[in-house]
């Protein structure tokens, strides 16, 4: 089998990444991962400054992953694009960009779902082959497993996503922006302040979850603070009970389908409060845990170049003039040759 | 009460431990502390979740649905002593079930369902894990631990789409039947309004997930989802 290099770009939301992967022999490198990150000055993210972001710095990430990778865009075999779901003007960057280079250099273009491979790098990273997927990002809350062909949703929230709670909560109360200060999140900060635990409204149904009941409240109890309370107890009682509530559907989820490998991706993997929550609960019931490390459980162009040459290698590609973005492009929507059998 | 014994189950977030007294067998459920859990948080959990589980099933064991009947409870260890029932996971065996079988379980776990929903309670964790089958055909509904009260149409449909939803997840295939014969036992026990209401509310949950295209389309489509 000669080299097979693919080239993956991400602009789904925040970060504007291009990462490059190399197949050679059956071995996959990750040979390349560049990437710029929009940060709101305050407020959340605005999706068309956010954009704005992308457009200005694509071209400098392309370069420096292609620099670091040691190649020229004519070496690359394919291009793969994270097409959704995500915020449609962030999207489009990354689409008219892989597009461009797609059509310019005749190069196979692979549409890749960015929920799908937040997994498969992770899965990729620690050779699991049928892990539970625990997915928490700021816009995404999931458990899911894979069976024939799919990815098939176990639970998820029915509301806020996990990263979007914690960080629309540290945003009303004045913590953030910044959000996260040296891979620490504004909420664990505020947190260690804490010592009390205050009963909030705990949502689970089934392996499903509901956050805007707690936020609302945690949200009342920061405002109207009682006699001897904190803000830090508030965000320490916040934390825990929307962790618990996670790990408790994730723990219920593993009881149902006894799967022996658990796998947490997404922005929030790189939360070690809730890391080692899950590594605990995996371990009472003999399965392995793994949490993706910070520079692949975010937003990341690699996982979209590894996902793209998943879907190389099974002749999955889209014409140019065909890919178009989806906002709301759900992980269980997408056949995925690589999972049956 | 449990201490040194070996449990021969171990849930999500109870232990199961048979006692065997004058040659029957008993199901003992422990409900135990999670290290993960904060301390406060689990002993308010562990008790709250026993006290409505142990009442949940007497009065359903009452009303004639088939679930374990409830022997005695212990608040202050958080146990329940229940029936034991000889029968395996639906999980298990529903992907070699034939249509006809997998109809008349369906059929039954529709009307018990229906039955329990009109008590004005709702299970909370309604999955092919916790429904049971017997060698003569029985179907048990188990593990309440989720379960509650209320009058709230949402609690109901919730029970459904998480039955649905687990369908997708271990025998996507048999969806159809399964849902058409559920809903059948189901419509036998309930009033027509409130079938009515229930269903609407399945439906509008499966479109309230993260990221449905469906979702913007709905108004427009409404008429094609009726089944």
């Amino acid at each position: 089998m000669p080299r097979i290099i693919v080239l993956g770009i991400e602009s789904t939301s925040h970060t504007f990444g291009v990462g490059i992967v190399e197949y050679v022999d059956g071995d996959v490198r990750i040979i390349a991962n560049e990437k710029d990150v929009y940060r709101p000055v305050k407020g959340g993210i605005h999706p068309r400054e956010a954009a704005l972001h992308h457009v200005n710095t694509s071209y400098i990430v392309l370069r420096r992953a292609l620099d670091r990778a040691g190649v020229s865009i004519r070496d690359v075999n394919a291009v793969a694009v994270s097409l959704g779901p995500g915020l449609g003007p962030c999207l489009r960057v990354g689409a008219s960009l892989a597009r461009f280079l797609s059509s310019y250099y005749g190069k196979p273009l692979i549409p890749v779902n960015h929920a799908v491979a937040h997994v498969e790098i992770g899965k990729f990273l620690y050779k699991f082959d049928d892990p539970l997927v625990i997915y928490v990002s700021g816009g995404n809350t999931l458990i899911a497993i894979q069976r024939r062909g799919r990815y098939r949703i176990l639970g998820e929230t029915l509301d806020l996503p996990l990263g979007n709670l914690l960080d629309t909560f540290t945003r009303e109360t004045g913590l953030a922006p910044p959000y996260v200060v040296d891979g620490k999140h504004a909420i664990d900060m505020c947190a260690e302040k804490g010592s009390k635990f205050i009963p909030l409204p705990y949502t689970v149904k089934g392996s499903d979850l509901s956050f805007s009941g707690l936020l609302t409240h945690a949200l009342r109890r920061a405002r109207e603070l009682r006699e001897g309370e904190g803000l830090g107890d508030i965000c320490l009682s916040l934390r825990e009970t929307a962790f618990n509530m996670l790990v408790e559907v994730a723990e219920r989820s593993l009881v149902l389908t006894g799967k022996k490998q658990v796998l947490l991706v997404g922005g929030v993997a790189a939360n070690k409060v809730l890391s080692r929550k899950l590594s605990v609960m995996a371990s009472m019931h003999g399965a392995v845990y793994a949490g993706t490390p910070p520079e692949y459980a975010g937003d990341n162009g690699a996982m979209i170049a590894y996902t793209g040459l998943l879907g190389f290698l099974h002749g999955l590609t889209v014409e140019p003039e065909k890919a178009y973005v989806r906002q709301r492009w759900r992980i269980d929507e997408v056949d995925l040759p690589w999972l049956r059998g | 009460m449990v201490e040194g014994l070996k449990p021969v189950y171990e849930g999500a977030e109870a232990y199961i431990y048979y006692a065997d007294v004058f040659g029957r067998r008993f199901i003992v459920k422990h409900r135990i502390s999670k290290p993960y859990r904060h301390p406060l948080f689990d002993k308010m959990f562990r008790y709250n979740r026993t006290r409505i589980e142990a009442k949940i099933l007497s009065e359903l064991y009452l009303s004639g649905v088939r679930v374990p009947a409830p022997i005695m409870v212990d608040l202050d260890s958080y146990i329940i002593v229940m029936e034991y029932i000889d029968g395996v996971k639906l999980l298990k065996v529903i992907e070699g079930l034939d249509d006809d079988k997998l109809c008349r379980y369906a059929e039954d776990i529709g009307r018990y369902t229906g039955r329990m929903h009109k008590l004005h309670i709702y299970h909370g964790d309604l999955t092919l894990g916790n429904i049971l089958v017997t060698d003569r055909d029985e179907v048990y509904i188990i593990d309440f631990g989720l379960a509650g009260y209320s009058m709230d149409v949402e609690e109901y449909a919730i029970d459904i789409h998480l039955l649905r939803r687990s369908l997708n997840a271990i025998a996507p295939e048999k969806i159809n039947i399964f849902m058409n014969c559920f809903w059948k036992g189901y419509s036998g026990e309930v009033p027509s309004k409130m079938l009515k209401d229930v269903r609407e509310r399945v439906r509008e949950i499966a479109l309230r997930g993260r990221y449905v295209s469906e979702r913007l389309r709905r108004k427009y489509l409404r008429d094609r989802y009726v089944e």
